[in-house]
């Protein structure tokens, strides 16, 4: 698989916003997108990514397509994340936007799809720490950068509870 | 300007006036006292000193930042050749005691402030004779009056924000017109939602024998952070009392290189293990502002191994030690550091190691004994959703509880202080990055349900640590075994350690304490004290664990004589007339106050008596 392939970064970005809550915007915001679809990549190979990306679009097309959410909704539990091959790999998806960290695949996963030599627990890069979208979701900084400023901690957050939508 | 790093052959050389061992807080005063005073100094420092630059500094924040474990030492390199123990990560320590010592230090140049929170708390006066109030551990051969100015230069050098008011509610004392060099911290959003929860249960009694009741009260911890400096500031003067008037500017922020330096705290929210923007001290910054740099060496890399003396008079002639190229090999060569006074400034627990390793156990046969820590019990809880508390923001602490620092209940149970953590309940072994796995990998959260699940989880976590005395105790102590050692061949640090039932008790009224606060704001208790954490202990039928404070102290206790003490009132050592002591290890007690500004106040006192000697 071509990291430069237009259409699996259009996936693995509606895929991710899916996932993480977040925005197209806001994951391409980070500034980390490439990083990660080529990390992820790097890990678990092209193949299984791609069996993951292309369960992912034919969902949202036809969710698109017949106009229902819920075929997404559903669909992303059902088929991906209750799915033993391709749920850990979307865990760890979710999980690297938000702490841009890599967890090594579970066990059972491991030994059931191959361990994958690369397949170890790290922060891919420094500079992408900050990134990462647990702390947008909690609505304060990464600790250690992107300070708010002197004596904001002494005002309400800004963060709220939402009610959900899928 | 910095001070100059130099290499074996140079100091070879040179018969320095001070040989001082650390380039942490202790050290670094020492090395700045004395070299203002036309002094010549040598530091060894068994870290590396890569931080002494902007550049080193930047890359100490890139190292947490790619960190998966985001520890107290995290910023650093692991280096073998010169361990810091790490809440046992690396397993520096050989634990033999009963219950484990655990924390950690960190040798590197700036000492273990290079990853110290910051609280910069005075002891009490009555902390200072705890064996004749309480009948507890040691008394101090000295008073909080003798102390006391001091604390005040300690205070300005590392430049402290806080309350003076709230001090003296706590009971410190102070001298008329004094105040804090900056203004305190504001508290938390999150304290402010705690706050009504104390306020509503007002008063509690303590002990049992004589029950006592304590007002609540909460009040904000003074911190060596940049805040606002106080305009009614006054800097200690030529003598004892005086006091001039005289604004104070914390070192960088209205500089031209605050970048440098240190700017005012913008809630980075990572005080421990490191401030990307330098407004924590750290003892850097004492040793960048020293006024005659050419005058102080350092010598990094270089670990101190041995402390020889003259046998006919005690008086140390030099310190060996092991300089490595390196922290990828374990390549060493030897030199050997001369001067006319020699200063340990390596922390309670390496001073005492290299002078037991040097054979050197001192008359009294106290050193390394008595080592003291502060064991904290942390109890944790959600608050309700109700409103949103936001926590992780700002410095870790800004507010607690300073009520139970003092009281005849220290004749049955230790004083303590409470904390706030507004950096969520990461102590406990839960960070936000666990909640998150759980969230994700467990409970297959995802989309705008994860991030409920992430603000119910984590912005709601309240987590009050209670940091309790532990009096000193001959039988808990630092020593050395050959079967332990590092990969130069030094030793390991060898620790007996146990926690007294004194202590226990404050612990589980604590946890009482806490559960009550914890119901008066609606929150939920998620305390949970596994049996296998290594600090896990029972208390009269409940189990608990503590976590180690990092506040190490009284290996090389003060005393009135040879045979009481290792040291004098002025840290030099009884046995060796031209060696001092400095840092926590001379304190025979350490009441409910985190270490570093009475240990900084003590150096102060002793740099005195060095240019005292060196006149001599």
């Amino acid at each position: 698989m071509d990291i430069d392939t237009p259409d699996l970064m259009e996936y693995f970005l509606n895929f991710s916003a899916a996932v993480t809550g977040f925005s197209r915007f806001d994951l391409l915001g980070t500034g980390q997108a490439s990083l990660y679809f080529s990390t992820i990549e790097g890990i678990i190979g092209g193949e299984i990514f791609r069996e993951l990306l292309q369960t992912f679009h034919e969902l949202y097309v036809r969710a698109n397509s017949e106009n229902d959410a819920s075929i997404l909704t559903e669909g992303i539990t059902d088929e991906i994340l209750m799915s033993g091959k391709l749920g850990p790999i979307a865990s760890n998806i979710i999980k690297l936007w938000y702490s841009a960290t890599w967890y090594q695949l579970p066990d059972p996963w491991r030994e059931k799809f191959g361990a994958r030599q690369n397949d170890t627990s790290f922060v891919v890069s420094p500079y992408a720490y900050p990134e990462g979208l647990l702390w947008q979701a909690i609505g304060v900084n990464p600790p250690g950068a992107k300070a708010p400023g002197y004596a904001s901690w002494q005002y309400p957050p800004s963060v709220r509870l939402t009610s959900p939508k899928n | 300007m910095i001070i100059k790093s130099v290499d074996c052959q140079t100091i070879s050389n040179i018969v320095y006036d001070v040989v001082i061992v650390g380039s942490g807080v202790a050290g670094a005063i020492v090395a700045k006292q004395l070299s203002e005073q036309g002094k010549t100094v040598l530091i060894l420092e068994a870290g590396t000193s890569e931080g002494l630059t902007l550049e080193g500094y930047q890359n100490n924040i890139e190292t947490f930042y790619g960190a998966l474990n985001k520890n107290s030492n995290s910023p650093y390199p692991l280096n073998p050749n010169a361990l810091s123990p790490t809440d046992n990560t690396y397993g520096y320590f050989q634990e033999k005691g009963v219950l484990p010592l655990s924390g950690s230090y960190t040798r590197i140049v700036g000492g273990t402030t290079r990853h110290w929170e910051g609280k910069t708390i005075r002891m009490l006066p009555e902390d200072f004779k705890l064996r004749t109030n309480y009948g507890h551990g040691l008394d101090w051969p000295i008073s909080y009056d003798d102390l006391m100015p001091y604390y005040r230069k300690a205070e300005y050098e590392i430049g402290v924000a806080g309350d003076t008011e709230e001090q003296k509610e706590a009971g410190a004392e102070f001298i008329d017109g004094y105040v804090l060099p900056m203004k305190k911290l504001p508290p938390s959003f999150l304290d402010g939602i705690v706050r009504k929860g104390i306020d509503q249960i007002e008063e509690v009694t303590i002990g049992k024998e004589n029950p006592e009741t304590i007002k609540l009260k909460l009040s904000t911890f003074p911190q060596g952070r940049n805040s606002i400096p106080h305009p009614d500031y006054q800097r200690p003067g030529y003598t004892d009392d005086q006091l001039i008037k005289d604004n104070f500017i914390p070192e960088g922020v209205a500089s031209v290189h605050p970048v440098e330096y240190g700017e005012r705290c913008q809630g980075n929210a990572n005080c421990v293990p490191i401030c990307p923007v330098q407004a924590k001290y750290d003892a850097r910054r004492t040793l960048s502002t020293i006024a005659f740099p050419e005058k102080v060496h350092l010598l990094s890399q270089a670990v101190a191994t041995q402390v020889d003396i003259n046998p006919e008079n005690g008086r140390v002639t030099a310190i060996n030690y092991k300089q490595y190229k390196n922290i990828s090999s374990s390549e060493y060569t030897v030199g050997t550091a001369r001067g006319r006074l020699f200063v340990l400034a390596a922390n309670a627990v390496e001073n005492a190691k290299l002078m037991l390793a040097s054979n050197l156990p001192s008359t009294s046969g106290m050193m390394g004994c008595n080592l003291m820590d502060h064991p904290y019990l942390l109890s944790w809880a959600l608050l309700p959703t109700t409103k949103i508390a936001g926590t992780l923001r700002g410095p870790q602490v800004t507010s607690g509880l300073s009520t139970f620092r003092k009281g005849d209940f220290r004749k049955e149970q230790c004083a303590f202080a409470m904390s706030i953590h507004n950096d969520g309940w990461g102590w406990s072994g839960t960070g936000a990055t666990d909640i998150l796995q759980d969230a994700v990998d467990k409970k297959h959260k995802y989309g705008a349900e994860l991030r409920n699940e992430l603000i119910t989880r984590i912005s709601q976590q309240l987590l009050l640590d209670f940091m309790c005395e532990l009096p000193a105790n001959s039988s808990n102590r630092v020593t050395v075994d050959p079967q332990y050692k590092d990969q130069l061949g030094n030793y390991r640090p060898v620790i007996h350690y146990n926690v007294p039932d004194y202590c226990k008790k404050t612990m589980a009224y604590a946890r009482k304490l806490s559960l009550q606060i914890f119901e008066s704001l609606g929150a939920k208790d998620y305390s949970h004290y596994d049996k296998s954490d290594p600090a896990y202990f029972e208390y009269e039928n409940e189990g608990y664990f503590f976590r180690g404070g990092n506040h190490f102290a009284g290996t090389h206790v003060m005393g009135t004589t040879k045979n009481n003490s290792v040291v004098d009132r002025n840290l030099r050592s009884w046995d060796h007339e031209n060696l001092y002591l400095v840092g926590g290890g001379s304190m025979p007690s350490i009441g409910s106050s985190n270490t570093t500004l009475t240990l900084a106040a003590l150096s102060f006192l002793a740099s005195e008596q060095m240019l005292r000697d060196l006149k001599a």
